[in-house]
């Protein structure tokens, strides 16, 4: 399974990668939507993105929007991880196609509960 | 009257975002200090974000320097041979102004919107404040003696 963290935090990128590092992912980093999309352009598309909202360049709403009008991509799972948790906002990005939300801070837990609810993870296997 | 977030709730956020990141293991404990009083360390980073929108303000984060070297070596997962020399100024940049869009995203959360959040501009020193702004709600912490401040400016509107 191949995981794709864009999030224009070197730090944040590297928390997400040593926890998806322990569910076995692959994983592929980008620092903003537009680095991402490049990459998907150029066949390196995920399994999974884990998407921060507020980056430079282009922002995780305006990325999953453009993700979702590929109808190659559609096999990609999109969770939102971000700061951003205003309702509306949240309304929004499920609206545009995120599967998945989860709120800056987090707990390792907590991405695997939301990784587990898609059904990217078992831990039952894990353990 | 000005909207401001209650300082319970701005030190709940501070706390929940240390301990998510930095672990239980040394607790950032509240160390008030007198309002007026200057932000006890010489040696400091700082980081703010704005908020736009249905509420106007600006979060502020200072933390000493040990304590910004030490944010940036966990939430980076560093090695002992890769802090050797300590972490590179880029790499504290980035771990400070991750910890200020957390914060003042949570804080942001709490107040009338939709608001706008910007990235964060992060420095090598105390943090510069909005012309005119007036600080509404401060926390003052320590985690192994050193020291972190996180101050809420509103912006009044004409």
């Amino acid at each position: 399974m191949r995981a794709m963290i864009i999030d224009d935090s070197r730090a944040m990128r590297s928390i997400l990668r040593r926890i998806l590092a322990g569910l076995d992912f692959e994983t592929l980093e980008a620092g903003n939507g537009r680095e991402a999309l490049d990459l998907f352009e150029a066949g390196q598309v995920p399994d999974l993105c884990l998407v921060d909202w507020n980056m430079p360049l282009m922002d995780g709403y305006t990325f999953i929007t453009e993700v979702r009008a590929n109808r190659d991509w559609r096999d990609v799972t999109l969770m939102m991880v971000t700061t951003e948790s205003e309702q509306g906002q949240i309304v929004k990005a499920l609206a545009a196609g995120a599967h998945e939300y989860v709120i800056k801070p987090f707990t390792p837990d907590a991405i695997v509960d939301k990784l587990e609810l898609l059904g990217l993870v078992n831990r039952e296997v894990l353990a | 009257m000005t909207a401001a977030p209650a300082i319970t709730d701005v030190q709940a956020i501070v706390e929940q975002v240390w301990s998510s990141f930095l672990g239980e293991a040394e607790p950032l404990l509240p160390a008030p200090v007198a309002p007026g009083r200057a932000f006890p360390a010489d040696d400091a980073w700082s980081a703010a974000v704005s908020i736009s929108g249905g509420w106007d303000a600006a979060v502020t984060v200072e933390l000493s320097t040990p304590l910004a070297l030490s944010l940036t070596t966990t939430m980076l997962g560093l090695t002992a041979d890769e802090t050797a020399e300590g972490p590179l100024d880029a790499d504290v940049a980035d771990a400070v102004g991750e910890l200020v869009n957390m914060i003042g995203g949570n804080i942001k959360s709490l107040m009338p919107g939709p608001s706008v959040l910007s990235l964060p501009a992060v420095a090598a020193g105390r943090a510069a404040h909005p012309s005119g702004a007036a600080e509404v709600a401060r926390f003052d912490g320590v985690r192994a003696g050193q020291p972190v401040r996180v101050a809420v400016h509103v912006i009044p509107q004409p």
